[in-house]
């Protein structure tokens, strides 16, 4: 919050924003153990962030795998590599567009609204209303939701590449007539369970977790207390998860390869 | 409570179809998935060499998919490999005498197993044994055969010489394929020049199993391929004579520049006719015209 108020240049006000995020995820995982109290809590949040955003995740997985399918069948078959479409397929999107794609869906979908409701109860003072009740907000507001997504995540990632898969096989296989069996075949001998499903999804899918939640729930927690405040915050929440989920995505490629 | 028990059934769904779906992509899309499949029955087969055929790759007769092939093992002590076919119920009926093919779908394509069907009227049954096989083609066998397959034609009968002038053998070099309607039938025994003559003398060892060539055949330096290397062609003439060792063969074509050919087709639009008379040494109306 202080950090916010600081009037400095645009790099140390940054640097600050990093720092206090920093700061508040520690705080935030000490909360952890005390917000188990509030289980059902968290549980009502990940069907919010998780369940609730299952539609708009398989929809995109869907149509990013029949692209996928329809633009790779079109450059192999100048070589005569339709065959590779499966695997083609089936390793861009364990490795990047799974991840990264159902990240930035995340961002926007649960992200923003994290950040709203946070900042609302900001705006509105219900969370100083909660600390008066000796309810501590932190475990019973934000470490629920920064669980949630933490969660929901790489569920919704794993729905996400199912979905693209099946995509891919609609249109490689049903459509434009590569064998079934090639599909498969290629796609099983080449797609590794270690490499591309527990490092490409699950471990990116978790760390882009991680990020969005974090930010989501930081940016609503800072709001200054006017709606123009929660409006600026939730802009930040997308804008910042998306170059973190990028950036991000960048450096943990360059260390799994 | 009852909102509150929505949630956690909703939940619960939520988190049960996120496994369900990571379990399918660990499963069914990575690790070679045990190929259940409905009625099928198994036949066995041995090949040489499997090439890249892999496991689950199509088995096809007629370009038609009939199964999979189920497994790939080597045959104890042999160097041989066991490929275990699964083929659908539906297609029991195939000849036990049938050829199995390794092929290639492209030429950069995947491989599969094809059938080709034989006349006998019994058909395979479960474990049965398909015996006649073709191995995979290795693209370097058939590289090899393509540039220098017949270079090496078998002296099994012996050679005999005969010898001819070329203005230009281009890089055409000892060793070199003689063929004759794209049969290698000898080689070639040297390529020198001769003192006093402006001209190539090639010396070619032709098998004696090819001995009733006429001698006025014409003898040209071809290129196989665009980028190939470069082999003598016999074309046969009419003479009721035939070429013995030690003749000179008159009539030669040399090889054709692409430089030339380009230079030709620039100036006149069409390559003219290049035979010429071996004796006319420091004619090579060829290659003036080429330069015109």
């Amino acid at each position: 919050m202080n950090a916010r108020m600081d009037r400095g240049g645009v790099v140390t006000q940054s640097l600050a924003q990093i720092g206090a995020c920093g700061l508040f995820l520690l705080t935030l995982l000490a909360a952890v153990p005390r917000s188990f109290r509030y289980f059902r809590e968290t549980l009502r949040q990940i069907w919010f962030v998780g369940a609730m955003s299952l539609t708009i995740v398989m929809t995109c997985g869907l149509f990013v795998g029949m692209v996928l399918g329809l633009q790779l069948y079109d450059v192999l078959s100048i070589f005569g590599g339709t065959s590779a479409t499966g695997t083609v397929v089936a390793i861009a999107i364990y490795r990047e567009l799974g991840p990264v794609v159902t990240a930035l869906l995340f961002a926007g979908r649960a992200g923003t609204s994290i950040t709203a409701e946070i900042g609302l109860m900001r705006a509105t003072d219900q969370l100083d209303a909660m600390e008066m009740m000796a309810v501590d907000p932190i475990a019973y507001v934000a470490a629920p939701r920064f669980l949630a997504g933490v969660v929901a995540l790489p569920l919704l990632g794993v729905v996400f590449c199912a979905m693209g898969v099946f995509g891919g096989h609609l249109v490689g296989v049903t459509w434009l007539g590569i064998d079934n069996g090639t599909f498969w075949s290629n796609m099983t001998a080449t797609v590794d369970v270690h490499k591309d499903i527990i490092n490409g999804v699950l471990l990116k899918s978790i760390a882009f977790g991680i990020v969005v939640s974090l930010i989501a729930v930081y940016q609503g927690y800072t709001t200054p207390p006017t709606s123009e405040g929660v409006a600026y915050a939730t802009t930040r929440t997308v804008v910042a998860s998306s170059i973190a989920i990028l950036a991000l995505d960048f450096v943990l490629t360059s260390f799994l390869i | 409570m009852t909102q509150r028990r929505s949630y956690a059934v909703g939940t619960g769904l939520f988190i049960v179809l996120g496994f369900a779906a990571l379990a399918y992509l660990a499963t069914q899309t990575t690790s070679v998935a045990n190929s259940r499949q409905g009625d099928s029955y198994t036949v066995e087969t041995h090949f040489a060499n499997v090439g890249q055929l892999k496991a689950r790759a199509p088995v096809k007769i007629a370009g038609v998919r009939v199964g999979s092939v189920q497994a790939i093992d080597l045959v104890p002590g042999k160097e041989e490999a066991k490929v275990t076919l699964s083929i659908d119920k539906a297609h029991e009926d195939i000849p036990d005498d049938s050829v199995a093919t390794i092929f290639t779908s492209g030429l950069l394509g995947d491989q599969y197993v094809g059938i080709q069907f034989g006349q006998s009227k019994k058909t395979l049954a479960e474990g049965g044994t398909i015996g006649f096989t073709r191995p995979a083609q290795q693209l370097e066998e058939m590289i090899g055969k393509f540039f220098g397959g017949g270079s090496a034609a078998d002296r099994l009968g012996g050679t005999y010489k005969v010898t001819g002038h070329f203005t230009n053998v281009g890089s055409l070099q000892t060793g070199a394929a003689v063929k004759m309607s794209g049969v290698p039938i000898g080689s070639v025994d040297s390529v020198v020049i001769q003192p006093g003559h402006l001209d190539a003398f090639v010396t070619l060892a032709i098998d004696k199993n090819y001995s009733q060539i006429p001698d006025d055949s014409a003898a040209a330096v071809f290129t196989s391929g665009l980028i190939g290397s470069q082999y003598v062609a016999i074309q046969p003439g009419g003479s009721p004579e035939y070429l013995k060792d030690g003749d000179e063969m008159v009539l030669t074509q040399s090889a054709l520049q692409l430089e030339d050919l380009i230079g030709k087709f620039l100036v006149n639009g069409s390559p003219s006719d290049n035979k010429n008379g071996a004796g006319n040494s420091g004619g090579q109306p060829d290659a003036s015209s080429g330069k015109k």
